[in-house]
């Protein structure tokens, strides 16, 4: 017995060909991608011992500040839980963020909005689950920001996840939003995913329960990556 | 026999957009001092140096301009074609001047696949970046290796004629050259892994 991925449902992703996000156009190639039974390149993938991760790596609010400056903006939590298809917690997976700043400008040399960054928030985080598959960031409420693309749109706001689970094959790099921003429904790179139950899957969840106990907004988003299944194949006895 | 269960939606991708150094690769954007190192510098930081090769490439788009906008992400064997957690995983992007990515690794040996056959040696490459809505996966081959029984390339020759996109050439005592084209004549072959 080995653990095969199961097929991924190319439905509920998005279409790389999407026109309406510009930068598609000249990126997305045009021919189908090729299907194929998991071998075993696909179910191994390397995996990040937890003594990498520092004490502040997700805490963005402190692992950038300068003399105990906090970054400016809104204070929030964001957590969640990393499972499989089948609900299994993943314990183990390395959960790397990026975002802008308070003022929706990245710390970047390619980034041409004139807001301002902030020298005490680097806008980059990283964790591994705990036993539960549960993850923890503290960080700044993104801003939203206006970027080109049919003449300038502006991006709602968001933080990048990527995640790595157990398989190279269950690799993830998404993005997540916040629930009740109005600039969500607009936005071609999440309008590129046409199953609406996945497009509001990708809106965390303002998490009431935590008002009291944590003093800061908190906002959920649980993340799912792909399941396995056992396969028997039959010229293997089990156990072998 | 086999259990009823609930089968989840997997979480959609979404495009890791230009900035994504930011949060995979900040060392190399001169934001320091927040992680030790950047993760997938070294694939094998305990292997000697004189085993290994170099593969080098540019990633065109459909206007043939070459990107560099964009990171790569490496998965593969050792030498004798064996996966391990702790190894094998490397991270890159292309020179801001050249254009050009070089991946300097082990070459891979034939891989046991869990059916108990043989695949070719390989290297598995992904692709993201802005204007990526997903991350893009190919395999890396290498010219002068036996492909004809490995059952990925078999798979792939079922539907197209041409599997070259997908074979690195040996340009060099350990040099090979991989280019990718995301469109046009020349489109690479991408896998739904």
């Amino acid at each position: 017995m080995v653990e095969a991925l199961i097929k991924r449902n190319l439905k509920t992703h998005p279409q790389l060909n999407f026109p309406d996000y510009k930068s598609s156009r000249l990126r997305a190639p045009k021919n189908k991608k090729i299907s194929f039974s998991s071998t075993s390149t696909e179910i191994s993938g390397p995996v990040f011992n937890k003594d990498i991760i520092g004490k502040l790596d997700n805490d963005l609010t402190l692992n950038f500040s300068k003399n105990n400056i906090l970054p400016i903006g809104h204070k929030i939590i964001v957590f969640g839980t990393i499972s499989d298809q089948f609900a299994n917690p993943i314990e183990g997976a390395l959960i790397e963020i990026w975002q802008a700043n308070a003022a929706g400008k990245y710390l970047h040399h390619n980034d041409n909005n004139t807001a301002p960054i902030d020298p005490n928030f680097a806008g980059c985080g990283r964790y591994i689950t705990s036993s539960k598959g549960y993850y923890e960031f503290i960080t700044i409420q993104p801003g939203p920001y206006p970027y080109p693309n049919r003449g300038i749109e502006w991006r709602p706001m968001h933080i990048h996840f990527s995640v790595f689970g157990k398989s190279f094959g269950q690799r993830l790099i998404t993005q997540m939003y916040f629930e009740g921003d109005p600039l969500i429904n607009s936005c071609p790179m999440v309008n590129s995913i046409s199953d609406e139950k996945a497009k509001q899957s990708l809106i965390s969840t303002l998490d009431t329960s935590r008002y009291n106990t944590k003093k800061l907004l908190s906002y959920k988003f649980d993340i799912i990556l792909r399941g396995t299944n056992q396969t028997f194949f039959e010229n293997r006895k089990e156990g072998l | 026999m086999s259990d009823i269960k609930t089968v989840l939606d997997e979480t959609p991708f979404q495009t890791a957009g230009p900035f994504l150094h930011i949060g995979c690769l900040p060392n190399s954007i001169n934001i320091e001092g927040v992680f030790d190192n950047d993760l997938g510098v070294k694939p094998f930081a305990n292997k000697h140096y004189d085993k290994f090769i170099t593969i080098t490439g540019s990633v065109f788009d459909g206007d043939g301009k070459a990107l560099d906008d964009i990171m790569l992400e490496t998965w593969q064997s050792d030498e004798n074609g064996v996966y391990s957690p702790e190894s094998g995983f490397a991270r890159f992007v292309p020179n801001s001047l050249t254009k050009k990515f070089n991946l300097y690794t082990l070459k891979p040996g034939f891989i046991n696949n869990i059916d108990g056959k043989a695949q070719s040696p390989h290297i598995l490459l992904s692709i993201s970046s802005r204007g990526l809505n997903m991350t893009l996966n190919t395999r890396i081959y290498f010219e002068g290796d036996d492909l004809n029984n490995d059952p990925l390339l078999s798979t792939v020759k079922n539907s197209r004629n041409d599997v070259s996109s997908l074979v690195a050439k040996k340009i060099d005592e350990d040099i090979y050259l991989f280019d990718i084209f995301l469109q046009g004549d020349k489109e690479t072959i991408f896998l739904d892994i």
